[in-house]
């Protein structure tokens, strides 16, 4: 056999693994992620800030059809870049997990145990026969008794703990915003200035209000910024499209 | 898909009870029993007899422990049917190691009294939890409704109301382990000469932050015993 037809043959299932220990499926649907709008997560010392770029791909579609970032559990939240249902799967398995940990130790969960959930969840779908991977990435952030803390799940299954990070189209741009202007000591303010500006990165002439979801999650919970708020953070940002 | 995931959310252990009620029930080992739990400031007592009965008639057995660790620092004392009960106490020290690994720090109390009553829902059983954590010392009664309440001492079993003329008045003015021990024990010896289904001694577990340590104490200590002499016994820490 040839070279394509074997690349073809580690193709076909999701849990068959290349010669060179690769699994393609799982791959590409890392690469389904970076075809999704970009997301950014930047913890602050007192909470936690989600930013996703929300533009809409027609004037007709009504405002907040997109759905980027998402309440979990009031006090916990996900941003999803990738295919939109793969993304609202794992949204809601979370916060189906969230619940079940309030029903087995009447505690909330903290954000490492519900990312490693999710993670372990994903991870099912990379090695069970007859499914395919998420083809959506999640950052699931929050601020707890720990205090602020902001975990990815990719494709694969893996959870990872970020400072500051960004998943979906452009995150790569992105990220070099943040590791230039992350500094450990940054309140939730400066915390959603950066993520602003690290979403700016990866669109060409900034935003308008409307194109951008913002939520910040710190003692008193999830809470998704309106329309004037979100406004004025693109101003303070600097990223605020001249219309 | 949904189901499977659900189900595996939940991730529990299933108990199948076979509940028994009424005279039918004849045959099945039940404790009967006297159980008590008083919380010190930070540490709790939990103590039992060792008796078990056939339909509080006939000791079928005279050596059971009924005080048993659940957790680093928590104790759990059982009554009701011998059989899930065991069963129960294994699954919930399997909940709290679990948890443990996991997470890599214990279950909160409040946290492990949530999983037991899970598990004890549908079993014929009451059972106290005594525990230290962070938040300082613990009881919680449980019972096989799934009720959870959280008290400063308790009593189940059989015997708990004769037990229960001992603590009322004493368990408020405790001031320490060591009289939280000697007023649980004068609470175990007290049914003991009045419940049938009660006796033969009793096992008492002191929970610290530090550990759970359960020593025993035969029928000639505890009938010795007067207020603040019970504690110097056997002491055979297991």
């Amino acid at each position: 056999m040839n070279g394509g037809s074997d690349r073809q043959a580690y193709d076909r299932g999701v849990s068959v693994f290349s010669p060179d220990g690769r699994l393609y499926q799982v791959e590409y649907a890392r690469e389904a992620v970076r075809n999704g709008t970009a997301v950014v997560g930047v913890c602050g010392s007192n909470g936690v800030v989600l930013a996703a770029d929300a533009r809409t791909r027609s004037p007709l579609l009504a405002d907040g059809s997109v759905e980027k970032l998402h309440d979990v559990d009031g006090r916990l939240g996900a941003a999803t870049a990738g295919h939109v249902a793969d993304g609202r799967r794992l949204v809601e398995f979370a916060r189906r997990r969230a619940q079940t940990e309030r029903l087995r130790y009447d505690e909330p969960i903290d954000v490492a145990s519900l990312s490693t959930a999710v993670a372990d969840h994903v991870q099912e779908a990379t090695q069970a026969g007859g499914t395919r991977p998420f083809g959506a990435g999640l950052l699931v952030a929050g601020t707890t008794s720990d205090g602020p803390g902001l975990f990815e799940v990719d494709p694969s299954g893996s959870p990872s703990e970020w400072h500051a990070t960004a998943i979906g189209g452009g995150a790569t741009t992105a990220r070099e915003r943040l590791e230039d202007g992350y500094d450990r000591g940054i309140d939730v303010l400066a915390a959603r200035d950066l993520a602003l500006s690290a979403l700016a990165e990866t669109v060409d002439d900034g935003f308008a209000p409307a194109d951008v979801s913002v939520a910040v999650l710190d003692g008193d919970g999830y809470r998704s910024l309106d329309d004037g708020e979100r406004a004025s953070a693109l101003d303070e940002a600097g990223v605020r499209r001249a219309s | 898909m949904v189901e499977r995931t659900t189900r595996r959310l939940a991730d529990r252990t299933n108990f199948d009870v076979q509940r028994t009620e009424g005279e039918e029930d004849a045959g099945v080992l039940k404790t009967g029993t006297t159980t008590v739990a008083v919380a010190a400031d930070d540490a709790v007592v939990v103590a039992a007899d060792q008796r078990a009965s056939l339909g509080g008639r006939f000791t079928a057995n005279k050596d059971v422990q009924k005080v048993l660790p659940v957790h680093p620092t928590a104790a759990l004392a059982m009554s009701g049917s011998v059989g899930p009960v065991q069963d129960l106490a294994r699954t919930l020290k399997a909940e709290a190691g679990l948890y443990a690994a996991r997470r890599g720090e214990d279950l909160s109390m409040a946290a492990l009294a949530s999983v037991a009553g899970n598990l004890v829902r549908g079993i014929p059983a009451q059972l106290l939890l005594g525990g230290v954590d962070d938040a300082g010392a613990h009881v919680y009664e449980l019972d096989g409704g799934g009720s959870v309440l959280p008290s400063e001492y308790a009593a189940a079993g059989s015997g708990m109301q004769v037990a229960y003329g001992v603590l009322e008045g004493e368990a408020d003015a405790v001031a320490d382990v060591s009289d939280a021990r000697d007023l649980a024990l004068r609470a175990i010896r007290s049914a003991s000469e009045r419940d049938t289904a009660s006796g033969n001694g009793a096992h008492v577990a002191t929970v610290t932050s530090d550990g759970v340590e359960v020593a025993s104490r035969t029928v000639a200590e505890l009938a010795g015993a007067n207020r603040g002499s019970v504690s110097a016994g056997r002491g055979d820490e297991r």
